[in-house]
């Protein structure tokens, strides 16, 4: 049996009716990284000896009969930005090169609750800044369907190791497009939730007030299942859900979409986009209208310009979310210093990134005196803006239906020289995490040279269950979710 | 927007972080480069948009500030580089 091509729930249905054990499935799986992940490069850490002693402790369940939880003995990758207790949180810098959490993030916690079992930390580009997982301190991912081409970022890792069969679901993180960009390049399911419904606490910050954690699959049904098991308030995240949200995704998800009314906005249909995911998203389109849904051209008039309030903003956050990186109490810590200000200075010049330095001087320059109001301020308004932009859309509107990303998975150094044109990736993704709202990449699509596109369906505030029956309609007729390159 | 090495070494100061020369001169390009870019939000009117960024039905959340023992305090200090009984070692500050 290939238990590395089954999908999250027949893993959890099979040991449950004990055609195999967890253990067997852990030792599979680790069999499979064994032997592809040397050309993959997509773990940073690998958990072998704890994801073995988790599994028997599954197994031991279910032999006394007792109910095992809603993952039960599913291994998961896991984004190397959410800390794990006891194991290695690099965030992909060298400033954390050797950081080893106390504590267990809150979807840890609530995963190892729900029997999940974590089989290692996956790479990614340094704090989750980038779109390529070439910014990683530690090696480059490469993309399973062309090993010459980035997995996309900056949860690459993640979407690499579930595209080649290592893991059938993993964590990501997405701050501006970093679960759904690399999602649609290695041809997976990638969703990010909406802001507050899946609690942050344990994820080490890059921009606050955009950050969320959301799963990548090769289902759309995994995908809920992963949400379902990580979503919910948390006293320890304040910002996190407090009304009453939506428990059970799957038990409504074949509903369809007939009546269901979708906008289709002009502007990301306009000039940079690739003729081959035009192509193939007008295709689902028209599979969507003959499925019984009603799609619409709308109008987005403000969406280039998310990406400079994007880049502000996020930078602000981060410049201010990572002053907390000294070489004090944890991480690296430069050899020679003469005073304080030094071994500060030098630990974080040393520890720290090209493109993570850029991004803390930018964020300072928004926030420093005699720009705060030309930049940040201005970025803020035009959030206001953009959110009301969405607002407006949804009160006509189920979803929204767009490409993931501009462009095909691209050559490994082909952008890396220039900052502008790797943010241009993320045109298409920003937008919806300055809105504060859940979006999902799926498969759509092949392209002439072999390689996946990713649609992207976007939601209105906790609209996840409008977002999965859609995804989950187009994915059976698209019959897609079997073709893997390396299954 | 123009950018000197100056501003570009002035704000590495406040970030803390030291620059060559050469890296600083590369950031003046870059910064010029991504700002002009940014200039892009300035063909909307903004002046009406009051800056408050949320929505008047939401509120600050509020929690008591209840104490907890931490479980294992050797594990909160496991990544600490130098430590002297249970201090955190750093240079001198006060002369």
């Amino acid at each position: 049996m290939n238990i590395e091509k089954m999908t999250a729930r027949s893993i959890r249905r099979g040991i449950m009716e004990k055609q195999f054990t967890a253990k067997e499935v852990i030792t599979s799986f680790f069999e499979k990284i064994h032997e592809k992940d040397p050309a993959i490069n997509g773990f940073l850490t690998l958990c072998r000896e704890e994801a073995l002693v988790q599994a028997e402790h599954i197994d031991e369940k279910v032999k006394n009969g007792e109910q095992i939880g809603s993952l039960g003995g599913v291994p998961i990758a896991i984004k190397d930005n959410m800390c794990t207790d006891g194991i290695k949180t690099t965030c992909a810098s060298k400033i954390l090169y050797d950081f080893i959490p106390p504590y267990d993030a809150t979807v840890i916690k609530k995963l190892k609750d729900a029997d999940a079992v974590i089989i290692g930390k996956t790479n990614m580009d340094e704090f989750a800044m980038g779109s390529s997982t070439e910014n990683s301190a530690f090696k480059k991912t490469k993309n399973p369907w062309d090993l010459e081409r980035v997995p996309g970022g900056s949860s690459g890792g993640s979407a690499a190791v579930v595209s080649a069969g290592m893991a059938p679901v993993a964590l990501g993180s997405d701050t501006g497009g970093s679960i759904r960009q690399p999602a649609a390049f290695c041809g997976v399911v990638g969703l990010k939730p909406t802001y507050g419904l899946v609690s942050r606490f344990g994820l080490i910050a890059f921009g606050s007030s955009l950050d969320q954690i959301g799963p990548l699959s090769r289902n759309v049904k995994d995908s809920a299942l992963v949400l379902e098991a990580i979503q919910g308030e948390d006293k320890l995240d304040s910002t996190s859900v407090k009304h009453s949200i939506t428990k059970d995704y799957i038990s409504s998800i074949e509903k369809g979409v007939k009546g269901m009314r979708i906008g289709v906005p002009v502007e990301f249909f306009q000039s940079g986009l690739d003729d081959e995911i035009a192509a193939s998203i007008k295709e689902s389109i028209e599979k969507l209208k003959a499925l019984g849904a009603v799609l619409e051209d709308i109008s987005l008039p403000i969406t280039t310009e998310g990406l400079s309030a994007y880049y502000i903003i996020s930078s602000a956050e981060a410049s201010s979310n990572l002053a907390r990186f000294d070489g004090i109490r944890y991480g690296y810590r430069t050899e020679q210093f003469e005073n304080l200000d030094e071994l500060m200075e030098k630990s974080r010049s040393e520890g720290f990134g090209e493109e993570v330095k850029r991004r803390i001087m930018l964020g300072t320059f928004a926030l420093s005196s005699g720009y705060y109001d030309a930049y940040y301020n201005r970025a803020q308004k035009l959030r206001k803006k953009i959110k009301e932009q969405f607002t407006k859309v949804f009160e006509s509107y189920d979803l929204i239906l767009s490409p993931t990303s501009p462009v095909l998975p691209f050559k490994i150094g082909e952008k890396s020289s220039n900052p502008i044109e790797m943010y241009l990736a993320d045109i298409y993704t920003i937008n919806i995490n300055l809105a504060g709202i859940p979006a999902l990449s799926m498969p759509c699509g092949i392209s002439q040279a072999g390689l996946p596109i990713g649609l992207q369906i976007i939601g209105p505030h906790y609209g996840e269950d409008k977002i999965f029956k859609a995804a989950y309609a187009l994915e059976q007729e698209l019959k897609l979710a079997a073709f893997h390159p390396m299954l | 927007m123009k950018i000197s090495v100056e501003d570009v070494n002035y704000i590495a100061k406040l970030a803390k972080l030291s620059i060559t020369s050469e890296q600083a001169q590369k950031m003046v390009k870059e910064f010029e480069s991504i700002l002009s870019h940014f200039e892009s939000i300035d063909k909307f009117d903004l002046s009406d948009v009051p800056l408050d960024l949320y929505s008047e039905d939401m509120k600050t959340v509020l929690r008591k500030d209840e104490t907890s023992v931490f479980p294992d305090k050797k594990k909160l200090f496991q990544n600490v580089k130098s430590m002297n009984d249970t201090y955190i070692k750093v240079p001198k500050i006060i002369e």
